[in-house]
């Protein structure tokens, strides 16, 4: 280390008061004190900035923006660094020595002004002197220099070595000297399109559901609900529940038919039944005799299949459920059953789960009652539909009448079942049963709400029939009706000037007719 | 409305993504299961069909519903310069008995989706949420049980943050900046864009589930 401690006094020594000495300048040149001391002044302003930076972070419990905050750590590290090796120099040069002994310092004075070591790190001192000169301690001092200095010859060459390896090694995977690797590890072209597949995939399936949907066939609830959908869907004994095919299948007559079969029968409403219909068989085609307890007839195609089906599912059903359900399927049979298109069905599925719970509380013989006293008027109201209520309203109270007349019949039992159907009013066939006041058919329904004439010609055909030659004659009793009303009868009049055999093709044509109309 | 971006991140490195974070939003994790509904309306219903999503939020102890409808993005050249997706998206917590009332309206099931996996809820200029979660599908209907991942090894990553007409394009930046964060292990991007895992995903995630290894001085 050059440059001594060089003291030049001013003034000659032992004169009190000592004056302050001042050293020499070339040392003060040389180790740059006032440089130092600035530098060090800094560093000890930019740790304590960070340190309040962190209070304040700490106090308002914001989190860090640690990039900044690294920043200036790195930045601090290296300047403690320079001004530690700044001052290691300095320090060399002088000798501290405690200008001031008091009360505070006299104690530890002597403990830091030894050149003692402390005990723990004078015997790690001792055991490190011992590991190193293990093998050589016993030989005369210069041969044990050669063999440390040999020891550390190896050391080095050791290092040289590895340091060789590290440095191909780094060239070979493209390591720079400094950064990481210059070249991203790519995937195999194969790897890549798999995840790209797979993304894709999972994409699809979040956004838009792809890959997720069932086929139609599979749309059925087999297994047990989980809890949180347990109390909210209704499964009745079929497993078949409100459950709804996906809109793409609508017009699919196999899948819609299915589903929608079994769903039929809990919909039908309780309308008079067997008795006052045992007279009458239709020689019509798509008529169905009441008098069959269960299954259907399949007058047409399309009532075919839908038939079928509903005969098929009926067989699933218990032996109590089927019947009621063939009465019910006979009442709706006389209201709505024919030509009833495709489309109309998604519109009755979703009242399913609610008529089957009203249903539960039928019972056949209730419906005896409701047929018997059913009168010209009266038949012709249940048979209407929403939009030709009105027809019947007009004809002067005739739901009070009704009411009072059903209202006779209704025994406990009856009224359980009229009051229940009331209760529901967003079943479709209820109404026609009883709760006409309730006008919240779906339109879809509306064509077929044919006003029959009499109680005995049940078969929608018939009534058909019969509004053709009557609905001139209906026209002229409900003078009262607003304008639309009639207008709306006159397109079913309309439609049924045509040839009584080929009606049902025109309910369809009307059916489809009217699915759009109402949009 | 609601500015929202997706990314894929492999499964294997889901704990590093999750390490990550827990580091930058500071809040607890919350476990995720979701069964979602998507109802689509049938033709009947009107021209065009209509979706809604009901979602039921399995975890907490009493199943609580939530029904959300999603609409279409924000188009047009100021929607490009954006780097998250804008999009109308109204959201309300409805009773259980939504699903039976939709079904009496309408409307089908469409298709059903359970999301399993853990999200982060926190606020930093807008209220952020970020969702990793593996997307099931069910063979049965409402099989929950039973349901399988749609890709097994890869997980879906959402980050979303509600928006108002006023205030998306801070929203969007804010969203965006924190994205920035998560670059090291998945690239986000907007819901139909395909983006890809992230190369050096392994070495970050190695890196973060390392406990650092410091060096002493």
């Amino acid at each position: 280390m050059e440059g001594g401690v060089g003291l030049t006094t001013t003034q000659p020594q032992g004169q009190p008061p000592p004056v302050a000495e001042k050293l020499n300048q070339k040392v003060v040149q040389l180790l740059n004190l006032e440089s130092v001391k600035t530098r060090a002044v800094s560093l000890f302003k930019a740790i304590s900035r960070i340190l309040e930076d962190f209070d304040a972070y700490a106090r308002t419990n914001t989190t860090p923006k640690w990039q900044d905050i690294l920043g200036q750590y790195s930045m601090v590290n290296l300047e403690l660094f320079n001004i530690v090796e700044a001052v290691n120099e300095v320090s060399q040069a002088f000798v501290v020595l405690p200008k001031n002994v008091n009360a505070e310092n006299a104690a530890i004075l002597p403990v830091m002004l030894s050149s003692k070591l402390l005990p723990e790190m004078e015997t790690d001192d001792n055991s490190k002197r011992e590991q190193l000169l293990q093998g050589v301690q016993n030989l005369p001092i210069p041969m044990q220099i050669e063999r440390l200095r040999a020891r550390i010859d190896m050391i080095e060459a050791a290092c040289k070595n590895a340091e060789g390896v590290l440095g191909e090694t780094r060239k070979a995977y493209g390591f720079g000297t400094r950064q990481g690797p210059s070249m991203l590890p790519t995937m195999d072209k194969g790897q890549a399109a798999k995840i790209q597949e797979q993304e894709n995939m999972l994409r699809a399936a979040i956004n838009d559901g792809a890959g997720t949907r069932l086929p139609p066939d599979q749309r059925r609830i087999t297994t047990a609900l989980p809890p949180h959908l347990a109390d909210v869907l209704i499964v009745n004994d079929a497993g078949k529940n409100a459950f709804h095919v996906a809109s793409n299948n609508i017009n699919s007559q196999g899948n819609m038919m299915q589903v929608s079969g079994t769903q039929f029968m809990g919909r039908s409403a309780a309308s008079p039944s067997g008795a006052n219909f045992d007279n009458t068989r239709s020689p019509l085609p798509y008529s169905n005799s009441p008098q069959s307890t269960g299954m259907v007839n399949a007058p047409s195609p399309q009532q075919h299949q839908l038939q079928q089906q509903q005969r098929s599912k009926l067989m699933q059903l218990p032996q109590h459920q089927q019947q009621l359900l063939a009465q019910q399927q006979q009442q709706l049979r006389q209201s709505s059953m024919q030509g009833l298109g495709q489309g109309q069905i998604s519109s009755l599925q979703d009242l399913h789960g609610q008529t089957q719970q009203k249903f539960q509380t039928l019972h056949g013989q209730h419906q005896m009652p409701y047929s018997q006293p059913m009168g010209h008027q009266q038949f012709q109201a249940r048979q209407l539909s929403g939009g030709h209520i009105q027809h019947s309203m007009s004809q002067g109270q005739l739901n009070p009448a009704m009411n009072r007349h059903l209202n006779q019949f209704s025994g406990g039992a009856n009224s359980n079942m009229f009051t229940s159907a009331q209760g529901s009013p967003s079943s479709q066939m209820i109404p026609n049963m009883s709760s006409i006041q309730s006008q919240t058919l779906v339109p879809r329904m509306q064509q077929y709400g044919v006003s029959g004439t009499n109680p005995q010609r049940s078969h929608a055909s018939q009534m058909l029939g019969d509004q053709m030659y009557n609905s001139s004659g209906m026209m002229q009793t409900q003078s009262q009706q607003p304008q639309q009303q009639q207008q709306q009868q006159g397109i079913y009049g309309g439609n049924m000037q045509t040839n009584q055999q080929t009606l049902q093709p025109n309910m369809l044509q009307n059916a489809q007719q009217r699915h759009q109309n109402p949009q | 409305m609601e500015c929202v971006v997706q990314g894929i991140i492999e499964t294997q490195h889901v704990e590093a993504l999750e390490i990550l974070l827990q580091g930058l939003c500071g809040v607890q994790r919350e476990r995720l299961r979701v069964h979602e509904l998507c109802l689509k309306s049938g033709p009947n219903l009107g021209v065009v069909s209509s979706e809604v999503r009901l979602l039921c939020d399995l975890d907490q102890p009493e199943p609580t519903w939530t029904v959300k409808h999603v609409g279409g993005a924000m188009r047009g050249a100021g929607a490009d310069q954006i780097s998250v997706m804008v999009r109308t998206m109204i959201e309300s917590k409805v009773s259980k008995n939504a699903l039976r009332m939709f079904y009496a309206l309408g409307y089908k099931l469409d298709h059903e989706l359970l999301k399993v996996g853990f999200a982060f809820h926190f606020q930093r200029i807008a209220h952020i949420s970020v969702s990793v979660s593996s997307v099931n599908k069910m063979p049965k209907v409402h099989a929950i049980d039973e349901a399988v991942p749609v890709t097994p090894g890869m997980q879906i990553v959402d980050v979303t943050a509600p928006a108002t007409p006023e205030n998306y394009s801070e929203v969007a930046a804010a969203v965006s900046s924190f994205c920035e964060f998560l670059a090291p292990l998945v690239h986000l991007s907007k819901p139909f864009i395909s983006t890809g895992v992230v190369p050096t995903a392994a070495a970050a995630a190695a890196s973060l589930m390392s406990d650092g290894g410091g060096t002493t001085l």
